[in-house]
């Protein structure tokens, strides 16, 4: 390209780049300001907002985890979260393998009654999901929304698993076979490590999306020591609607391991989030 | 990703019923225990009075009836849901398209804007609705700051504490949180078109409006489809983002059909879980006659997809 056509080149390209430059303010600067409150009293922040922390006040993160119970909310969420997502990854590794590798009269109706999950609104859930729970004397208890974020997520979790079990070679199970492998030594000895990857995907995929549910947790948890991150910040912002500052500190909290996990693994989760819908 | 296979891959052995009951086991059960069960009991619970301590007592239809003959606050809602639901989702679809083809173009620093763009899909809705509440605050938000600093003083709003301007409000909060999505979906499709399409296009000197228009859309229409249906279903059944934002207020502006559900149920003390259960069922059926309808007017071969 001549000079003047390269100088003509960059001119046509100014919108797309002031409109790229500004969506990225507009998505990343939320954040920022976030992050950049979080170390600054309430005082400092209506003072003026937008300023950058002058002195970071690292110590409002240790007020919020012990004071404000932040810490608390925080374990009872990564209890929650994790115990989910691995029993989420046993038992829709289990029922997935099973889809994808064998013939079984009953497979289309498990199928069906499994994926049906998908398209059930929360709403048509949890109303009855109150009763039962208070029946089940899990009402209020941690083990109780466990079980039920297994139920809700276990659709999702079959159907990628699945998919990406199917496409495990036939090879390697008829060699297994030979070798004298028997069903549960085929799961544990084949799938699970040749699927390992697609088994952390979904992993992440739901320690994310569990470790921001709001609906469930609102309905079945009411004790305040029993309370996740979410819930912990509604009920602190419910008490402390002024004290910015604070608010702020419990926002980062709960957004600093999803941005941890993110930064570690951002197009692993990109393509997690996405995949029902990319085909 | 290729879809599940139906009958098990290629050379699937024939399972026994006790390798089934070993394999499938745990995830049906639980299914059955924590989805089907509560579903057949919302079903039960809608044409019953369920009071406290559970007493219930049959009534039929009444509650269906209540809800679509006497019940305004429900027809709120489900306008609220539907404006919601229609301008949303041409504005997801839309304002993703747009966001893609920005990096499909070879912006600058591609890799890293992805990255940024779709950060706020994977926030919590709770996390969204406090930072933009605090970015329509009247005194200090940012919208307001910025349109007095362009001398638009009087377009400044209390932009959740208007019925005219809450609705609204809440809608680009949501748009926000989720076109990172749409735009990653988009591009995906963007890059799998055929690369000898696109350079034809290119060779006949058509500009970058008509190669939008006429070469690349057409061929993205069965990803606009498919993203134009979830998208929908959705916001049908939003729920968090405004019961954090706006609690469905002021005066019902901002009510979905969702936030309705959850007051009848847990909210006020009417006491009655039946007449919520009798509303999520009819939204329910509506949602699946919209799932039916769509698909069998895209005359699509395959099963939708979530």
């Amino acid at each position: 390209m001549r000079p003047a056509r390269l100088w003509l080149h960059h001119v046509r390209r100014t919108p797309l780049l002031l409109f790229v430059i500004a969506y990225t303010v507009a998505t990343g600067g939320p954040f920022l300001w976030v992050a950049s409150m979080s170390l600054r009293t309430t005082a400092e922040i209506f003072k003026n907002p937008y300023a950058p922390p002058a002195t970071p006040h690292w110590g409002k993160f240790a007020d919020a985890w012990v004071r404000s119970s932040y810490g608390t909310y925080f374990w009872n969420s990564l209890t929650v979260v994790v115990s989910a997502a691995a029993l989420l990854t046993v038992v829709g590794a289990m029922a997935a393998h099973f889809l994808a590798r064998y013939r079984f009269r009953g497979s289309h109706a498990a199928r069906f009654l499994i994926l049906s999950g998908m398209i059930l609104p929360p709403q048509l859930l949890i109303l009855s999901l109150f009763q039962i729970m208070l029946e089940l004397g899990l009402y209020n208890s941690l083990l109780g929304l466990v079980l039920v974020y297994v139920a809700t997520q276990l659709a999702m979790t079959v159907y990628l698993l699945e998919g990406f079990f199917a496409q495990i070679p036939q090879d390697l199970f008829d060699a297994a076979r030979l070798d004298g492998y028997g069903e549960l030594g085929i799961f544990f000895r084949i799938t699970l490590p040749v699927g390992l990857p697609a088994l952390f995907t979904t992993a992440v995929l739901n320690v994310i999306i569990l470790w921001n549910e709001f609906l469930y947790a609102v309905v079945l948890l009411t004790d305040d020591a029993k309370r996740t991150l979410p819930l912990g910040i509604m009920r602190f912002m419910g008490g402390h609607q002024l004290d910015v500052g604070m608010v702020a500190t419990g926002l980062m909290i709960a957004m600093l391991p999803v941005v941890l996990v993110y930064a570690l693994f951002s197009d692993l989760m990109i393509r997690g989030m996405t995949a029902g819908a990319v085909r | 990703m290729a879809g599940p296979s139906r009958g098990g891959t290629p050379g699937a052995r024939d399972a026994s019923w006790g390798t089934a009951a070993l394999f499938l086991g745990p995830a049906v059960a639980l299914t059955l225990v924590f989805t089907v069960y509560p579903v057949l009991r919302t079903f039960y619970n809608s044409v019953h009075f369920v009071g406290p301590q559970n007493r219930t007592s049959f009534i039929g239809l009444r509650n269906f009836a209540d809800v679509l003959t006497a019940d305004p606050v429900f027809w709120k809602a489900v306008g609220n849901t539907a404006i919601f639901s229609v301008v949303g989702t041409v504005a997801d679809v839309a304002g993703g398209l747009v966001l893609a083809l920005c990096l499909f173009a070879n912006a600058p620093l591609a890799r890293a804007c992805r990255v940024i763009w779709f950060t706020p899909v994977l926030m919590s809705y709770v996390v969204v609705c406090i930072i933009w509440g605090w970015i329509y605050d009247y005194d200090w938000g940012v919208v307001n700051l910025l349109l007095g600093w362009l001398g638009l003083d009087w377009l400044q709003h209390s932009w959740l504490g208007e019925p005219g301007t809450a609705l609204w409000a809440v809608m680009v909060a949501h748009l926000w949180k989720w076109l990172g999505f749409n735009m990653i979906v988009f591009l995906a499709a963007l890059h799998a078109l055929p690369g000898d399409v696109l350079a034809a296009a290119e060779l006949d000197n058509c500009g970058w409006l008509a190669r939008t228009v006429y070469v690349i859309l057409p061929m993205l229409r069965p990803t606009v489809v498919n993203l134009l249906i979830l998208s929908f279903i959705g916001k049908m059944m939003i729920f968090d983002l405004v019961w954090v934002m706006t609690g469905g207020g002021p005066l019902w502006s901002t009510e979905t059909v969702s936030t309705y559900v959850y007051k009848r149920a847990f909210d006020w003390n009417t006491f009655d879980l039946g007449y919520p259960s009798a509303i999520a069922v009819l939204w329910f059926a509506l949602i699946l006659a919209f799932v039916a309808a769509a698909t069998a007017l895209l005359r699509r071969r395959e099963r939708l997809e979530f």
